[in-house]
Parts: C-alpha cells; structure tokens; sequence
C-alpha cells in the first residue's frame, strides 16, 4: 500500500533524509505557510501521476496557495477523495530520480537513478536499472555504478537501510533536488507491506492515525479482510470471496455499464460460524444512499454452503437497512442446501447456480 | 520438478495437526496424494488424517523419503517452515499462506534458489495433476484429467475457468495456483518452459490479474520461445483503485505500472490471446478444443 507523500516524508526524514520545510492542512485556513515562496501545494492522496491530474501546484503567494488548496479539498483525484494538502517550500536544485523497490523475479532489489528527475521519468527511458542483493551497501555500489555523485549514493544507501528496516517494497524519490547544500527529496513514494505490520510498530502507527485516508488497511487490519471502496455513489454492493474473481466481477458489471461500489475478498473461509463479516459488509454497502442491488458470489471448494447459506440469511436478518434486492450465486459444496435454507429464511433473495444468470438479474436491478 | 509429479511421490505436511493442516492432509489422501507423514510442534501428537507426525521435517524426511512438502503455517511462520524443509532435503515445497511478509518472501526464494528447490506460493490453493496428485486444496469438483495447462494468479477465478471448462469436457494436465503475492515463487514465465515440454498439455490458460509485471514476463518468454502451444488468457482488474492493494499483496497498480493494458498488449503482440470476461475466455477454450471434449 502507497502511503501519502506526507507521511513518506516523515518517515525519510526519520531515516536522515532532507525533506523541504512544510505544513499539512485539512481545511481552507491554511495559516503561515513555511519560510518564503515559491511553495508547492500538493494533495495527498496515495496515487502517482498526480501533477498530471491536477494535483500539485506551484504558487508564488499565500493568496495563490490558499486557492490551489481550496480547489484541491474534497475533490476527487484517481479515485480517492482529497482529505488534506501538503505545503511546502519548493526545493531548489539539480532534479534526479532515485528508487529502491524489491526486485520480485531476481529475490533482490533493484536500483533506479536518472540524472534527470521529473514526471515523466519512468516512460522516458532516460533512467537505468540495476538489480543487486538485498543489503545497503550493494544498492550503494549499484548507484556509484550507474554515476551517482557521492551525496546521492550516501542517500541511496539510507533509502536501502529503510526500505530493509522498515519492510518496505518501494522507496522513490522523483524529483530528489541536488545543489551544493545538499539532496533534498521533493516527493516520496513509500509502498509498505501490511503483511509485515504486526513487527513494524511505526508503520502501523502511520495508518492507525489516518483513518480516512487509509481507510481500506484499516479496515483490513481491524476486520482481517479485505473490502476496498471503489465508487462511494456505487450502485452494486458486492460480497465476494477471492481476490482475483472479485475484481473479474467488478470488472463485468462496470462492462455491462454498471456501477460496483466496492471490492471485497470476505473469505468465507475464515468465518468459522459467525455472520460478523457479511454483517460488517451489509453495514457498509447499505451506508451508500446510492446502493441499488447486493451481489453475492461464493464458489466453494472446500467451504460448506449449508453454513454460508445460513450466515447470509442470518446477517441479511440482522440488518434492517437493508432495502435493496439481493442475488446470491451459490456454487459447490452445499450448494442445494443453501438454497433451501434462504429460500425458507429470506424468499425474496434470488438464489443461482449460474455466474451469468446472476449478472444478468443484477442488470435488471440496476 | 513440476511435470514428474504423480500419484507415487511422497508428501508431508507441516503443521499438520492444526484445523487447516489436518482438514487439507485428509482431503489430500482422499484424493490420491500419498501423504506419508506430517510435522508439528505438538508432542503429543502420534499421528493425525491417517498418518504418522513427526517432529521435524529432518525426522520426517528421514523415515518417509518424502520429497515435496505442503507448509500450512501462518504467514510470519513460514519462512521458518520452508527453511526447515529445505534443510531437511525437501524438493518442491508449496506454502499457501496469504500474506506472507514481502521481505521473508525475498528470503525464502532466495533460500529455495540457493537450494537448487521448487516453491510454489504464496497466497495459492496450490497445484494439481488431475488424477495423480493435489497439492493444497485445489477444489476436487474442477479438477479433471485434459489438455489444458492452469497457471494463475488467483484461486477463486481459476477455479471458475476450470469448473466451467471441466463441465464442458475439458479438463487439465497440470493446474499451478503461481499465487497473489508479489514476490513469489515459481512464476508465469517459468511455468511456460515446463507446460511447453509436457507432453499432456495441448494448450495454456492464464489467469493474471493487475500489478507487478509476471504477465510482461511472460509476453517475454512467449516472444522469445514462440507459441509453441497456444495460450489463453484472462487478465483481472481493468477497474482496480489505483495505490491500493486489491487482496492480494501483489494487485497494486502505481502510474502506468501493472495497469490491465500494458499486460494486455504485451501477451497480445507475444501471440496470445487475451480475454475481459469469464464467459469469453471459456467459450474460445470450448470452440478450439471440441474435438478433445471427454
């Protein structure tokens, strides 16, 4: 999961990288904005390419930057609302672009640098790769190869022991700004694994404290699976297990012109007799006045429909907000006695084998 | 390693004893696996699903010859358990842990390459030679013997493929779950080479999803090798939140990396052909391969 630029940056500048001076505002009084301009305003949303969607701007006055601020809250950019901006003093210098990301076909790293930073960097084919062990100092040796002066091999090598240290699977810094005073990063782009936030206490700290911005890890830290809001004017609630089939199903609803509200991996699995999670779910597809039908797709290899067909009529039960159709496609283990089951407890949710036939009637709802 | 596999080669499973491990060795050995023993940490525990436990894989290698080994430990646990098992002499090991750290992750594939081994996972239901073994819990109900090579990304959509393809009369030579994780062990691109040379395998079906770049290496390979058989794939995610992880750890579309189109074009100018839905990638199968329907 990328983190926002802000905390990226705190996190370097707790690892010894310069950052530029700034302030983080989440509302249009912006107050004193740090040192003299020229500052950049830069929403924080963990997305890249934002300057191309309009989302970093470079202001000479308080006055400039207080409208780029009031342009940028509450709008939308790639998906993700924007709930705060960072300000900060533009950096001057050199412009590079430095990246150390975990290398998945080499079990290694691989080592990034351009001498000439800036947006466009990745599809310009100006920067150069090399893939090394996982220590510090090979990423060090790498960047002196690839004709990084001394300063920026220091940093590399810093970025190295964070990215180790704290877990991290991408570290980027575009454009980090040379000059005689020093480097400086002028944007960070930290991807960490929440698969190893039980033993990084900093990280967890991070998201913990952003509850909106970081709402879909919150929610899979403290629920233990995974629901992404896609569209919060979404009209198609989905509750689906496996990754892979439910992005596939968002995928042929938005196809057929529909609007899926969400993602979701709910792992019947895991459930282990409780409606906790299809409860938890109905709750947040049914907060969205927008919601106009619930899928539910489980193909069970291993899980018990009997069981699942039972949680669903008993979590549909439980949540009286619950006002719109309902289709549940069933397949595999137990499949006929779920059915049974919903259609005695919950008759007016329409009950199939067939994936097609079930999009078909969710389009009719629609 | 992949393509001899069968009814005969002997398995363990690590942590046997627990709900998992004893649910998925007993549906194994219903299945045909010869399941020849498991491991815990219990010592208590003489045997469990029928076979004996031991309390190490070194003990367990030791008196069953076992060779390949399915680890259902948690994720911060395995990458003990597959150092364990590599230690001890194992082969092929299949860990389906979902999220596994990316950096125990590095480790391990580094430990299994160190070792000249085989690993299949994470994040996987596992492998399957329809008919001679399951390693993982492949869902019984799609598998069945046939042409079709499965490599994918997810459980769920590859069990939907080949539950469709399997009703149809087509069944598959060999499945691998390659997993959702970024870093991973054996990957698409690797899988290539070995459906290429096993003799059973008339076509492959890709299941990809977006994030990292295991579809573009595979384009690679497919241009560089040529079709030797022909390839179908279905690719998921074209409407992923962008800077978010879909799932799985690996699913994480950043700019133009990992996006549905780049995956698509490439494996579509390698010479395969690339589909957006379920139901367009079955039909194609069926039309193609109806006159090996059983």
């Amino acid at each position: 999961m990328l983190l926002i630029e802000a905390d990226g940056k705190a996190l370097l500048a707790e690892h010894g990288v310069a950052v530029p001076a700034s302030v983080l505002v989440a509302n249009a009084t912006i107050g004193d904005l740090p040192g003299d301009g020229p500052w950049m305003v830069k929403a924080q949303v963990p997305v890249g390419g934002r300057g191309k969607a309009g989302g970093v701007a470079r202001c000479t006055s308080a006055h400039e930057a207080a409208a780029a601020v009031q342009r940028m809250l509450g709008s939308r950019l790639k998906g993700h609302q924007v709930d705060a901006c960072l300000i900060e003093q533009a950096a001057t210098g050199e412009e590079r672009y430095l990246a150390v990301m975990v290398d998945a076909a080499s079990y290694g790293l691989r080592v990034i640098y351009s001498s000439q930073g800036g947006i466009d960097i990745e599809q310009s084919g100006l920067a150069w790769g090399r893939l090394c062990p996982p220590h510090a100092g090979a990423v060090a040796e790498a960047l002196a190869e690839l004709g990084a002066e001394a300063d920026v091999v220091a940093l590399g090598r810093e970025l190295a022991n964070m990215l180790l240290e704290c877990e991290l699977a991408l570290a980027e810094i575009n454009p980090l700004f040379v000059s005689g005073a020093g480097c400086v990063a002028g944007d960070a782009k930290l991807v960490v694994d929440l698969g190893a936030i039980e033993r990084q206490p900093r990280i967890a700290a991070l998201i913990e404290a952003r509850p909106q911005t970081y709402a879909d890890a919150n929610r899979k830290l403290t629920e233990g699976f995974d629901y992404v809001e896609l569209d919060p004017e979404g009209e198609i609630g989905l509750i689906t297990t496996g990754a892979g089939l439910s992005m596939m199903l968002i995928d042929e609803l938005t196809a057929r012109g529909m609007k899926p509200l969400n993602f979701c991996d709910i792992r019947t699995g895991q459930m282990r007799g409780s409606p906790a999670r299809v409860m938890r779910v109905l709750e947040w597809v049914t907060s969205r006045p927008s919601l106009r039908a619930v899928l539910v797709s489980v193909f069970a290899g291993i899980t018990d429909l009997a069981e699942f067909g039972t949680l669903l009529a008993t979590g549909i039960e439980q949540t009286p907000n619950l006002r719109v159709p309902v289709v549940a496609r069933l397949i595999g283990r137990g499949a006929a006695d779920a059915r049974r089951i919903l259609t005695e407890r919950q008759p007016a949710v329409f009950v199939t084998e067939d994936l097609e036939e079930a999009l078909r009637r969710i389009e009719a709802c629609a | 390693m992949i393509g001899t596999l069968s009814h005969i080669t002997p398995v363990i499973v690590q942590g046997i004893t627990g709900r998992m491990g004893r649910t998925h060795a007993a549906l194994m050995r219903a299945y045909g696996t010869n399941i020849v023993g498991g491991t815990s940490t219990r010592t208590d525990a003489k045997d469990a699903a029928g076979v004996p436990v031991f309390a190490s894989c070194r003990d367990a290698v030791l008196a069953t010859g076992a060779i390949a080994s399915v680890a259902m430990a948690p994720p911060l646990e395995t990458l003990a358990a597959v150092e364990e098992a590599l230690a001890a002499g194992i082969r092929l090991i299949v860990t389906v842990a979902e999220g596994i750290p990316l950096h125990d992750a590095l480790k391990i594939g580094r430990a299994v390459r160190r070792a000249d081994a085989t690993w299949i996972g994470g994040s996987t239901p596992g492998m399957a030679i329809p008919g001679q073994i399951k390693l993982g819990f492949l869902p019984d109900v799609c598998l069945r013997p046939g042409p079709f090579a499965i490599m994918s990304k997810s459980g769920t959509l590859s069990y939907e493929c080949g539950y469709r393809l399997a009703e149809a009369g087509l069944g598959q030579s060999i499945w691998v779950g390659v997993g959702g994780d970024q870093v991973k062990g054996l990957r698409f691109a690797d899988l290539l080479t070995v459906f290429f040379a096993d003799p059973r395998t008339h076509a492959i079906i890709l299941v990809g999803e977006v994030g990292g770049s295991e579809e573009e290496e595979c384009a690679n390979a497919l241009a560089h090798l040529g079709v030797r058989k022909p390839l179908y794939a279905l690719i998921a995610g074209r409407e992923a939140k962008e800077g978010v992880s879909m799932g799985h750890a690996g699913a994480l579309v950043m700019g133009n990396v990992g996006t549905l189109a780049s995956k698509t074009q490439r494996l579509a100018a390698a010479g395969a052909r690339v589909f957006g839905s379920i139901e367009a990638i079955v039909e194609a199968c069926v039309q193609d391969f109806a006159s090996m329907r059983t």
